[in-house]
């Protein structure tokens, strides 16, 4: 850029300009000069579908915001004829807080767009590049500067504290004493050389513990020889949606360099989407980490030990119909579609698809951290009119999914949209399921002796 | 994450460690909280110290707001086993003239470290992390600030450098270790 524009552009505009350059992968540049505009993408995404008519939500308009950067500073067509490629360039702060409201307000980053293109766009990836470099200079949302800050500084999102999440995993462990009236269940903390590190969401610490104690139980009965970790237990990874690559990687690498330190076989992580793309797919590269051990989802945890006998279910427990929601990262991003599938076969009786389904599923509307971005909370729900009409279609009852973000995301959409369905995850049907030799199905009361099964429901 | 001690090096009579730690627990007599303009303590270190230091601080904080960048107020640590908080408005996101504001910040916040007597300290490493300040550029300045004070500062006797992760150990580990090899006394 010349010596006048850098004069008169904001030190933001300047420094994200700047950063671009650094950010250009051939992945990215590619995508970044690729669109043909044919406007393929345009009826994939769940926000045009839900403004019909605003050609504003369109994927490859809301690319062209970033495109246009790209053009003007590091592109030679638009250096050359910048009003033939609708090159254009930043100055100050305003016009990067546009911008913000474009990538963090307007898209989730739940690539359905890619997969229309032609061309292999993948908006998502130079979305998620403009967004750090947003962040890079203190502009982003007041929920995604909250939750990276904790997770920068406490290690993981919620800010929840060692003492906090000690004292939970103890309260779940004396539940699930109760619960199989067996003093010996535990939930151990860093016990080293075991077969199983289970690393967890830290809203399951915060809102939903029942998750953990789920998750404990299944490894009780499985006879697993496993342990959580005291430090570096948050799988998840607010790096990815705020595209903070130095936060992705110091996230990544507390968790693996405690497995290391545990000398853990296998690091188990529990239902998760965007938590499983960045510990098993993305962390590794964030971190320059060669990681010595095993990764793998819970799904597939679960699912072997059904297979291998080491834990038994019954599919009559959970009677109610329910319907599976894929999580964009697992299904899109990780190619995970089949086995979450059969896990809930085997633990559900009564199974009903959504359509479009797998890898043409709609978002939650919660992808891409839009959960923590409050002022963007109505945009979200209307678009979740795409989602909600899916759900209602299925008649089921319960909705089953695979990653805490699109609980809450399904969660919001269901009581906006007034469907009365339950969102729940497979441990939780897993757990359910679970035949537990020598525990009566029910509890035994003197004289009021029921028939195990006669009264079975989830 | 872990606790890891590098025990670093003595620089003009005090102790300089590197620890891999909570600062907000460690039992020193002041710690440095790097701090938003209008002392709100906010997420992240903040959170655990509104939560277990009490409503004490925010409520003192309240009287001294709002700061300046290069600036720095000292509280009390309410139910913490430090006895300070230095709260240190300090430079973020790459804004212009990083260097010098982070060094007029340090060494703000080691005039009020004087201030209150503090003979131990615990700094993060200032605007890293969080606040994108790059870890290589924060260890230099900070172990400059640091050298350039401790030759007058007889008061402070151990300070302690408490990181995040891999890449600030790393690059404390770092400059310490070449403030040992060149200047430590």
């Amino acid at each position: 850029m010349s010596t006048t524009e850098k004069q008169t552009r904001s030190w933001k505009a300047e420094r994200v300009l700047d950063g671009m350059g650094k950010k250009l992968s051939r992945q990215i540049t590619g995508s970044l000069v690729a669109c043909v505009h044919c406007g393929m993408c345009t009826e994939s995404c769940h926000y045009v579908l839900a403004n019909p008519g605003d050609p504003t939500y369109a994927p490859a308009y809301k690319a062209d915001k970033i495109r246009r950067l790209f053009k003007r500073h590091h592109d030679w067509t638009g250096k050359v004829f910048p009003w033939w490629v609708k090159a254009g360039s930043v100055y100050t702060d305003e016009e990067l807080e546009e911008l913000k409201d474009i990538v963090f307000g307007r898209c989730t980053n739940c690539r359905r767009c890619t997969f229309s293109c032609p061309m292999g766009v993948d908006l998502a990836t130079f979305n998620r590049m403009a967004r750090g470099l947003l962040v890079s200079v203190g502009i982003m949302p007041e929920g995604v500067a909250v939750v990276s800050k904790d997770q920068w500084e406490t290690g993981n999102q919620m800010g929840v504290l060692k003492e906090d999440y000690l004292e939970t995993l103890e309260w779940m462990e004396e539940e699930l004493q109760d619960e199989l009236d067996d003093p010996t269940v535990s939930i151990p903390v860093d016990q080293p050389d075991c077969d199983v590190v289970y690393s967890i969401n830290p809203r399951e610490v915060k809102y939903d513990p029942r998750t953990i104690s789920d998750a404990a139980k299944i490894f009780h009965v499985a006879r697993e020889k496993w342990t959580m970790a005291s430090e570096g237990w948050d799988m998840t990874n607010f790096g990815l949606f705020s595209g903070d690559d130095a936060l992705g990687g110091s996230v990544a690498s507390r968790l693996y360099e405690k497995v290391n330190e545990l000398r853990g076989k296998t690091l188990v992580i529990s239902e998760c989407g965007h938590g499983f793309r960045s510990t098993r797919c993305e962390g590794p590269n964030w971190a320059k980490f060669d990681v010595p051990f095993v990764m793998e989802s819970s799904i597939f945890t679960m699912l072997r030990y059904i297979k291998e006998g080491r834990i038994k279910v019954d599919k009559s427990k959970n009677p109610k119909p329910v319907t599976y929601h894929d999580s964009c990262n697992f299904a899109r991003s990780c190619g995970i579609t089949e086995e979450p599938r059969e896990l809930l076969h085997l633990v559900c009786e009564d199974v009903r698809e959504m359509y479009p389904n797998r890898a043409e599923n709609y978002c939650c509307t919660g992808g891409g951290g839009a959960m923590s971005m409050s002022e963007y909370t109505r945009e979200r729900l209307k678009s979740g009119v795409v989602k909600a009409n899916q759900l209602e279609a299925t008649g089921a009852e319960v909705v089953v999914t695979s990653c805490h973000n699109c609980v809450d995301g399904l969660t919001d959409v269901i009581r906006h949209y007034k469907l009365g369905m339950e969102v729940t995850q497979l441990v939780n049907l897993v757990a359910n399921a679970l035949v537990i030799e020598g525990k009566p199905a029910h509890a035994v009361v003197p004289g009021l002796e029921v028939e195990a099964g006669s009264n079975a429901q989830a | 994450m872990s606790t890891a001690v590098f025990e670093g090096t003595r620089l003009h009579g005090a102790t300089v460690r590197l620890v891999r730690d909570d600062i907000t627990e460690l039992d020193v007599d002041a710690f440095v909280f790097y701090a938003s303009h209008d002392l709100i303590l906010g997420s992240g270190h903040g959170t655990a110290i509104s939560v277990r230091g009490g409503p004490s601080i925010q409520k003192e904080l309240k009287a001294l707001a709002p700061l300046e960048t290069g600036q720095a107020a000292v509280t009390g640590a309410g139910n913490l086993k430090a006895k300070h908080i230095v709260h240190a408005v300090g430079p973020r996101f790459r804004e212009p003239d990083l260097e010098r504001k982070l060094r007029s910040t340090m060494d703000e916040t080691l005039r009020c470290a004087r201030r209150v007597g503090a003979r131990s300290l615990a700094l993060p490493a200032m605007g890293a992390g969080y606040y994108g300040i790059p870890t290589a550029l924060c260890a230099r300045v900070m172990l400059q600030a640091l050298d350039d004070h401790l030759r007058s500062d007889d008061a402070l006797e151990e300070v302690v450098i408490s990181v995040l992760d891999t890449p600030q150990w790393e690059a404390f580990r770092a400059a310490l270790e070449a403030l040992d090899g060149g200047k430590a006394r």
